[in-house]
């Protein structure tokens, strides 16, 4: 403690909200008479302005160094009152606000029952007050630059976005052009637009800009830092082509002996071993296949050298990395399609007529043909949902969300392209749920495509022909149709590097295996850990225009983020009790953000990425790391002061995280759900701050039993919660205490009815067991004095 | 190599052939097999299970409990055997209900079987522990003339749940067996079709319909002629091929073998060891040329 | 109440009977959970009616249902139509509808289990060989251990059918010829030990 504890405590009636429940006179009285307390009082309204002026009087007339507000939830009114406090002189985390609303008056209706709750929660922040001790949110000036993983579509939208709001971008392409898929494609749906025609311009404008510097052949490799000061690694990897002095005449590949099938063209086309991506390739330069060229493989030929005018043919090039400071990171590594041989009833892989919708694009561009004789096809089999809606192994839960449209889009372009054209589409569900998509599909039918409602079971050679077996489910007939070409719409999968982007990165993967976003309606764009963004198809299949829509949304995201010059960091964060690590490292494996990092001697928690959940600090076996603002003193002189008060049984206390399971209980609270007032109510960052010794104090000064109420999007996950949970009562039954006393759930805003339920039913299974005894809790204090001496003694 | 042997009904009466040719090619390998004294009935994949499908457990698991004494892998030439047998250790396996009233029943006659016993099809075990290299040595008249069309049907693919040593979609252990033996392999549309087995006796309409559709399938190819590895099957395509023609009116004439007795040819093992004698489609001319050269 | 006058003034007829639900209310999930509950049901909501299945099927154009429209009739509870359908009896149980279903519903399975629960409760079938088939197996496996051909199909086959009668019986003269054939049955030598056994689960089946 800094200086003695002066402590004021200000009741709200909340205009009877609070006091016609709970006995405000008596609250009063019994706070005021406790130790350190040097004034409590109660007030009609404690947020309207005279309340307020009220605490800031008795701050200056009392010399008050610590306040307590016992009132409505927090999550309405911190500020306030924190904005109060500050006004009056005093450090704003010197204040603490205890909710005898939502989580007492309007849950209970017994008002001697009431009071007694109110008076031991507010018992509890009054014996945490004293504890409190000032801080400051750090601020710290942030890299204003970003870089861009990824040049597809939603990497180019998105820099170009950044660039112009003038941030330094780097956009780094493993490919030797950018351009990703949307370079392949022939016309987009539902308006036609040449794909290539709205897309190169951009391209052209990313590599002209100023604020721009494109890395091709390239990814990033290591990622250190924190949010708004990352380093970023990025390995290059030699094109054998000078960039500068290529000026891609051509005539290498002209000359060249080596023919390799074209990844561009998706197999359907050959290229030379050296060779440019396509035409509008940006950077406009040639590459070459380090796996095909001859002098690289076998150390003969050189040809491209002799034959190039500008000397741009370069074998000495060597891999080199370079490393890039940036604030911000934009990860939007796109998809790819998801292997159709995995599906061997569609014959992928086994018939050359038998395509992907990627590959009909690059047959619709190099003018439509059967790959086996070159012939025109007629008649083509659109078959959807080729691995996709599937629970089956390999195969995708999810739509791919762009298969439907994609393949009215071809329909619609044979109708225009290739006279007497007969296009089948082969569905599930037709999809159409953009704007302008539902009149694309009405007009495909008009167009006489004609749709057969039913997956297709296979495909089968025959002859010249190829024979599509599906149900018509709409007719209840078996259909075996003959097609000249198939085309299948394999599902969309993150690309392969995803997983391990996300490692370096630190951020999730969803179920799907595409990147997590916070929140899939708030905060879309944005992942776990502040400072990385996603856009496009790695956060799940969508169309191009989704792609641009979220790509700026992406981009004014990072503005803002980097927009304000510093971030402000709170400073509620983990911390190093000093001389205590003994380098085990256990704490490092807990932390969901990565911010502990273990050096050669020591260990560093980084404060910028630390979100101050507490993970850590029960885990650490040294007790050397403990959480600001949630310290362990503070923390166990709350929990020791709302276990002591008041005399019911059985007594227990809930140990709620603070956002979302807090919340819920405030939702429960303003629907007037009332439970059994013996459960106290006790907020902590996340009940991974919690462990043995904290239970061990909660039953020695009086609690029977526990609960931990967890956010369902905590990041304390509900299995870490659960394993937790069965380590805590292992402990707890080495000190003799039934495990049937300890109970977690996990729980969302809306589901409040679930966790008050849970209340009712464990006050009454501890009440069948009965309270504990007293012996046992004078047991429990000896053992925590003991060990409290013993942790003195090793300090 | 040793296994235990469970023929199944089919070989041990209507398909004696296959069984035949089996035990010629074994001898050939240095492979032993011991049949399993007093084996039962199967069940015919859902002939009794459908009625009955706690006996039709326990009559298998009667079967599995003699195995077990005999402490080896259990190998079978019926693929309906085969799934029959692989489902009952997966039942027993997951259905902890289904096996106590299953071990009430053995013990009932002395009997226990704790679910150790690997149950393989012949094909699998020849092309695994045998191995392709092995039987390649053996081959004494490469059978280079021959134009084989491999049938899988049902069980040896499917469901895969219970097997999984082959592709359900594009198998290939019996082409690559073929192909060890000097043939060529053909692709054809039949290949994992149903022929219609358990509809054989009381829905022969359907089945002949749909083996019709195997053979057809099969001769449009260009195949000499098609090998099976399940005796229904090649009731079906053999002995039935002569109704197929009758009632559809076509010719067919192909002849079906057993693997084993194609992997006997190119042995060179007499025709009559092989049982070809009891085939119905009489071996055409080239087939008739391989085992005049064996003679 | 006040008379409705809006109705009177425009003199519409009201309707008296309420319209047919498809299924009563009451029953409305009660099949789905049977079938559940049984070998091959476990998924059978997860079906999202692609028709994969009834496409793939070999034996679909002998049917009066097709395998979606089966489980689709599950899914609305239609118990009788599905029981006594023809489906059930058609299916040759090739596990092509399961092998390629993307939802991991165990057709092929399930119509096993739904041809028991027809037989157990003796729904009439169109072809009667079917059950027939059924219960002679077994008979004859339980009687020698072995199957024996011969006995089932003279047991099953309709005496009044004679030109089938006739077909079979020259079959079975030429699989005679043949050596593929024995008249006798085998029984196999530790006969008590398979009854016993049968007997037992015979008794719990009948629970």
């Amino acid at each position: 403690m800094l200086e003695e504890p002066r402590i004021g405590v200000f009741i709200c009636h909340c205009g009877g909200n609070i006091s016609d429940t709970i006995d405000v006179a008596r609250v009063k009285e019994i706070i005021g008479s406790l130790g350190h307390v040097k004034l409590a009082e109660t007030f009609e309204y404690m947020c309207s302005n005279p309340g307020q002026e009220m605490i800031k009087k008795a701050i200056d007339e009392h010399k008050l160094n610590r306040v307590v507000v016992a009132s409505c939830s927090p999550r309405m009114h911190l500020d306030t009152f924190r904005q109060a406090v500050k006004s009056a002189g005093l450090n704003s985390y010197l204040l603490d606000m205890i909710n005898i609303r939502e989580h007492c008056s309007w849950v209970h209706d017994d008002k001697e029952k009431a009071t007694s709750k109110a008076i031991a929660l507010i018992r509890g922040a009054v014996e945490r007050a004293k504890f409190l001790e000032p801080l400051t949110p750090k601020s710290l000036k942030v890299t204003e630059s970003v870089l861009v993983i990824g040049g597809g579509i939603a990497g180019i939208y998105s820099a170009l976005e950044l660039a112009d709001k003038g941030y330094q971008v780097y956009l780094v392409e493993r490919n030797p052009s950018i351009g990703g898929h949307m370079a392949q494609l022939s016309k987009t749906f539902p308006t036609f637009d040449c794909s290539a025609c709205i897309l190169t311009p951009k391209m052209v404008s990313v590599s002209q800009h100023p604020n721009i510097k494109i890395f091709t052949n390239a990814e990033p490799v290591a990622v250190k830092g924190s949010p708004g000061n990352y380093q970023v690694d990025i390995r290059i990897r030699p094109r054998y082509v000078n960039l500068e002095k290529c000026t891609a005449c051509g005539e290498c590949a002209r000359k060249c002996p080596v023919k390799k099938p074209s990844k561009f063209e998706e197999n359907l086309g050959q290229e030379k071993a050296i060779y440019i991506p396509f035409k509008q390739a940006i950077p406009n330069c040639y590459v070459i296949d380090k796996d095909y060229c001859l002098f690289l493989t076998r150390g003969i030929c050189r040809i491209c050298e002799r034959f190039c005018k500008g000397e741009a043919i370069d074998f000495t090039q060597q891999e080199q990395v370079v490393s890039l400071d940036v604030g911000a990171i934009i990860a939007c590594t796109g998809y790819s399609l998801i292997d159709s041989k995995l599906f061997g009833q569609y014959n992928y892989g086994y018939h050359p007529d038998i395509v992907t919708n990627l590959q009909f694009e690059r047959l619709m561009l190099q003018g439509l043909h059967k790959p086996s004789n070159g012939e025109v096809p007629k008649k083509i089999a659109f078959i959807l949902c080729v691995g996709s809606r599937s629970t089956a192994t390999n195969a995708c839960e999810y739509c791919c969300k762009i298969g439907c449209m994609n393949a009215i889009k071809h329909a619609l372009l044979l109708d225009k392209s290739v006279p007497g054209a007969e296009p089948w589409i082969f569905y599930t569900d037709i999809r159409a749920h953009g704007k302008g998509y539902e009149e694309f599909y009405a007009k495909a039918r008009e167009h006489h495509t004609t749709f057969i409602r039913g997956r297709v079971a296979e495909v089968v050679p025959k002859g010249n022909s190829l024979v599509v077996k599906a149900e018509d489910t709409v007719l209840g007939k078996q259909i075996e149709e003959p097609f000249d070409l198939v085309v299948l719409s394999p599902a969309l999968v993150p690309n392969i590097s995803t997983k391990e982007l996300a490692e370096m990165l630190g951020i999730d993967l969803g179920p799907d295996s595409f990147f997590l976003e916070v929140h899939h309606k708030l905060r879309g764009v944005e992942t776990k850990r502040e400072g990385i963004f996603i856009a496009g198809c790695a956060q799940g299949p969508k169309d191009i225009r989704e792609t641009t829509m979220e790509s700026m949304a992406t981009a004014s995201k990072v503005a803002t983020f980097l927009g304000r010059g510093k971030i402000s960091v709170s400073p509620e964060v983990a911390f190093l009790v000093p001389d205590k690590c003994n380098l085990c490292g256990v704490c490092i494996e807990q932390c969901p953000t990565k911010a502990i990092k273990k050096g050669k001697k020591e260990v560093t928690i980084d404060p910028i990425s630390c979100v101050g959940c507490g993970i850590c600090v029960p885990v650490c076996p040294k007790e050397a790391i403990d959480l600001k603002h949630s310290t362990e003193a503070q923390l166990i002189a709350q929990i020791e002061g709302v276990s002591r008060e008041g005399d019911t049984s059985p007594k227990i206390i809930a140990f709620i995280e603070r956002m979302t399971a807090y919340g819920s209980a405030d939702l429960g609270g303003q629907s007037r759900r009332s439970y059994t007032s013996q459960v106290r109510l006790v907020g902590v960052p996340s009940t991974g701050r919690l462990g043995i010794k904290h239970l061990l104090h909660a039953f020695a000064s009086g609690a029977d039993g526990v609960i931990f109420v967890e956010g369902d999007d905590s990041l304390f996950k509900e299995d870490q919660l659960r394993e937790r949970i069965i380590q805590l009562k292992k402990d707890l039954g080495k000190f003799g205490i039934q495990s049937l006393r300890i109970q977690s759930i996990t729980t969302t805003i809306p589901q409040f009815e679930k966790i008050m339920s849970l209340f009712d039913a464990f006050v009454e299974r501890i009440s069948k067991l009965g309270p504990i005894p007293r012996e046992k809790r004078e047991e429990l204090e000896k053992y925590l004095k003991g060990e409290q001496i013993a942790t003195q003694h090793a300090t | 190599m040793k296994y235990a042997f469970y023929p199944g009904c089919a070989v041990h009466h209507s398909s004696k052939e296959y069984g035949e040719s089996c035990r010629a090619i074994s001898k050939a390998l240095d492979v032993e097999l011991a049949e399993i004294p007093d084996w039962s009935c199967c069940g015919a994949i859902d002939a009794v299970y459908s009625y009955r499908p706690l006996s039709s457990i326990a009559l298998v698991a009667r079967d599995l409990a003699l195995v077990e004494k005999m402490g080896m892998d259990v190998v079978t030439l019926c693929s309906a055997c085969y799934y029959t047998l692989n489902r009952t250790n997966k039942l027993l396996k997951e259905n902890s209900e289904l096996k106590n009233k299953v071990d009430a029943a053995l013990s009932s006659a002395g009997l226990s079987y704790s679910g150790n016993v690997r149950v393989r099809h012949f094909l699998e075990a020849l092309i695994t522990d045998v191995g392709l290299q092995r039987i390649k040595e053996r081959v004494k008249t490469p059978l280079t003339a021959l134009n084989v069309a491999s049938y899988y049907g049902c069980f040896l693919v499917r469901p895969q749940y219970l097997t999984s040593f082959d592709d359900p979609e594009h198998p290939k252990s019996l082409d690559d067996l073929a192909e060890a033996l000097g043939a060529s392999k053909v692709e054809y549309y039949g290949k994992i079709r149903c022929c219609g087995a358990s509809l054989q006796i009381t829905d022969e309409k359907v089945m002949l319909e749909m083996s019709k559709k195997i053979l057809l399938s099969a001769k449009d190819a260009g195949a000499n002629c098609i090998i099976t590895a399940c005796p229904l099957c090649h009731f079906n395509l053999d002995a039935k091929q002569k109704a197929i023609e009758s009632k559809f009116d076509v010719k067919i004439d192909l002849p079906i073998l057993h693997f084993t007795q194609l992997v006997g040819l190119a042995f060179a093992i007499p025709p009559k060891d092989l049982g070809l004698d009891k085939n119905f489609v009489v071996p055409n001319k080239i087939l008739l040329q391989y085992a005049r050269s064996v003679a | 109440m006040q008379p409705n006058t809006q109705l009177e003034k425009t003199n519409q007829k009201v309707e008296t009977t309420p319209a047919e639900p498809l299924v009563q209310q009451k029953d409305r999930w009660a099949f789905v959970h049977e079938v559940e509950k049984l070998p091959g049901g476990e998924n059978i909501l997860d079906c999202l009616q692609c028709g994969l299945c009834a496409g793939t099927c070999p034996t679909r154009f002998a049917m009066d249902y097709s395998p979606i429209q089966i489980i689709k009739m599950i899914h609305l509870g239609m118990r009788e139509e599905v029981l006594s359908s023809s489906t059930i009896w058609v299916c040759s149980s090739c596990y092509s509808c399961y092998s390629r279903c993307p939802r991991a519903v165990d057709i092929t399975t399930l119509m096993m289990s739904l041809r028991n629960l027809a037989m157990k409760e003796k729904i009439p079938v169109k072809k009667e060989i079917k059950p027939k088939f059924h219960k002679t197996f077994y008979e004859i496996v339980r009687k020698y251990g072995r199957l024996h051909e011969p006995e089932l199909l003279m047991k099953i086959l309709k005496k009044s059918d004679l030109p089938n009668l006739y077909n079979n019986v020259k079959f079975g003269w030429s699989l005679l010829r043949k050596g593929r054939l024995k008249l006798r049955p085998t029984k196999i030598g530790n006969h008590a030990e398979l009854l016993a056994i049968l007997e037992k689960t015979a008794k719990e089946e009948a629970q």
